[in-house]
């Protein structure tokens, strides 16, 4: 325990002094400026408008939220002037729906919101997944987001820096003649991280959800959090030991965020959702976290064991590295 | 202290490093470990040190064999100079040696401002990070990483590397005080003139083999070719006549007005390393 604190409080001395809590703390003063002042703003857009279209008068259980029009003219004018508009034609008796093409996605989307005001309320049943306001959907899908980005990439990024000064200045090998059990070494790294990461989440959920909201949802953010902080502190010791220097990193840094982050927030945000992506163990990652601030967390048994495999996986592969490095000459 | 049986060591399948090395080194001895570039020292160093596994042959150290010696204790009881001064460069020099040394014991520490002074490192540098160090700072601060828990056995590579002469005279009067303390030390050196001041007994390694084990005046005396150069003054010319020694028994068998120097013709621990490892200093 004595040998872990020692570690443990070089690591976070390593920390400090590698300027990663600035850097951390001024990501997080710009995630807060963008959701409040940026994000949030812009997705508070009304709901389409929907335009019917229907001089017989043969729809009479229509929607209040309905706009009525009486003449083609008028009609065509407004869908002209609104284009995120749906019109509904019920011109030549049988209706048609009418509107300008956009993601397939979304305008299923605004057919089927078109369609179903044309339906008395009472004769629908939809099923509540949620309770939340646009304004606290748009917060928590973004937090979400950020999170998930800050760890996979930033720090991902800062436990690679911390090791590779440690590479550099040779104090690795050292480690191996002292009297410690030498996998200490990694799991104090590790502890170190992890909790930058969850306090980085507290902080950044609080800011952004708000203290209501994140009361209800933390534990379950905290042990995604947890989860995708180990593996990438993990993926980022291996990669430090292996590689030659920060040059090398880099390129892998770049090529881990097009090819496994990019198509996550894809498939996870925009209707491009390859087949693939659900055997791309990112995704099910960012899945959990964002099912976690929509209060509905991961209960599938095999995801976690899943997640458990994968950290011992890389830690027994963290472990094998290191020893390398270790052996290595001066 | 270290007791070596038929020690070999290959990288991968065709690359044997060591091959069946044997030797002994006695408690409070110094016992030089010399041999040119890949002749095996480092990695006999690193068996030695636990660093590296999957050896062949029968290892010993302080009495415990070294595939179960590995252990914390077994760490308490070595300390370990590495070539290049290993430390954390943002931290002080005291910083260095307290994190170092809170891995032991306190009961078996040195005091760290002691230690320092001793290795005679400049005062005003002690709370200033290791990056602002000259190279012979930074060596003075390894060995006293070494040094501060007191080791029982002392692995020291390169020790005199990056020192200036004062500074490799301190050195060597520090592991003298050790000796006389009774700590065994394994010396890895290039430095013919450590080896030659320090050990007790010398091994030189050739190619993953001991190929000669003595104290350094035995290499030396086996070797000699036991002739002797006379420079002298006669009738106001200067001259120079090579003896053999026994010719010296009666006296100086010629006629001579000044003898300006005598020189025996041993060999260095030099010219026995080029000798006996067929390799020239690097």
């Amino acid at each position: 325990m004595k040998s872990f604190c020692s570690l443990f409080k070089k690591d976070l001395k390593l920390l400090v002094s590698g300027k990663f809590f600035l850097m951390s703390i001024g990501f997080l003063f710009l995630y807060t400026l963008y959701v409040n002042l940026g994000y949030v703003r812009i997705m508070d857009a009304g709901i389409y408008n929907v335009y019917l279209y229907d001089p017989v008068g043969t729809q009479k259980t229509i929607s209040p939220s309905v706009h009525k029009i009486s003449t083609k003219e008028e009609f065509d004018g407004a869908l002209l002037n609104d284009t995120n508009s749906v019109g509904i034609d019920v011109g030549t008796g049988e209706p048609e729906l009418v509107f300008y093409r956009g993601a397939e996605g979304m305008d299923r989307h605004r057919a089927d919101y078109a369609s179903a005001l044309m339906y008395p309320s009472e004769s629908l049943h939809a099923e509540v997944i949620g309770c939340n306001t646009p304004e606290q959907k748009a917060r928590k899908e973004i937090t979400c987001e950020l999170l998930f980005f800050e760890i996979a990439a930033v720090g991902f990024l800062g436990i690679a820096s911390v090791l590779f000064k440690e590479k550099g200045m040779g104090v690795i090998r050292v480690h191996a003649v002292l009297p410690i059990r030498r996998n200490l070494f990694l799991l104090s790294k590790l502890t170190v991280f992890l909790l930058s990461d969850l306090v980085f989440a507290v902080l950044l959920t609080a800011l952004n959800v708000g203290l209501a909201d994140m009361a209800a949802i933390l534990p379950a953010v905290l042990l995604q959090t947890m989860i995708l902080s180990v593996i990438m502190a993990l993926t980022g010791l291996i990669c430090a030991l292996l590689l030659k220097d920060f040059r090398q990193f880099t390129l892998l840094y770049l090529l881990i965020t097009i090819f496994a982050a990019t198509p996550v927030f894809m498939a996870a945000n925009t209707t491009v959702k390859p087949e693939w992506i659900r055997y791309h163990p990112f995704y099910h990652i960012y899945m959990g976290l964002k099912n976690a601030y929509f209060g509905m967390p991961v209960d599938n048994l095999l995801y976690y064991a899943g997640c458990m495999a994968a950290i011992m996986a890389l830690f027994a592969g963290a472990w094998y590295v290191f020893h390398r490095e270790v052996e290595k000459e001066g | 202290m270290i007791e070596v049986k038929n020690l070999t060591y290959s990288y991968g399948k065709d690359k044997q490093a060591l091959h069946g090395l044997n030797f002994t080194v006695q408690d409070g001895e110094i016992f030089g470990f010399l041999g040119p570039n890949g002749a095996g020292k480092s990695t006999t160093q690193k068996i030695l040190t636990g660093i590296l596994k999957g050896h062949g042959g029968k290892v010993s150290l302080l009495g415990q064999d070294i595939s179960t010696a590995h252990t914390q204790s077994f760490f308490q009881k070595i300390g370990v100079l590495f070539e290049y001064p290993y430390l954390y460069a943002n931290l002080s020099a005291v910083d260095n040696l307290k994190y170092f040394s809170s891995f032991y014991p306190k009961a078996q520490l040195r005091d760290v401002n002691e230690l320092l002074e001793e290795l005679e490192f400049k005062r005003d540098f002690l709370k200033k990070p290791v990056s602002s160090y000259s190279k012979g700072m930074r060596q003075r601060v390894s060995m006293a990483r070494a040094l501060i828990s007191n080791p029982k056995l002392l692995f020291l590579d390169e020790p005199t590397s990056g020192l200036d002469p004062t500074g490799a005279v301190l050195f060597r009067r520090i592991i003298e005080q050790e000796r006389r303390k009774g700590t065994t030390v394994f010396l890895t050196t290039h430095n013919m003139l450590d080896a030659d001041l320090l050990c007790d007994r010398v091994a030189f390694l050739s190619g993953g083999n001991i190929v000669a084990l003595d104290t350094p005046r035995n290499l030396k005396e086996q070797n000699s070719s036991k002739r002797i150069v006379i420079t002298y003054l006669h009738q106001r010319k200067r001259e120079e006549r090579t003896l053999d020694a026994s010719e010296l028994e009666t006296g100086i068998p010629f006629l001579h007005d000044e003898i300006l120097s005598i020189h025996s013709q041993e060999p260095t621990l030099e010219d026995m390393f080029i000798r006996y490892t067929g390799k020239g200093l690097s």
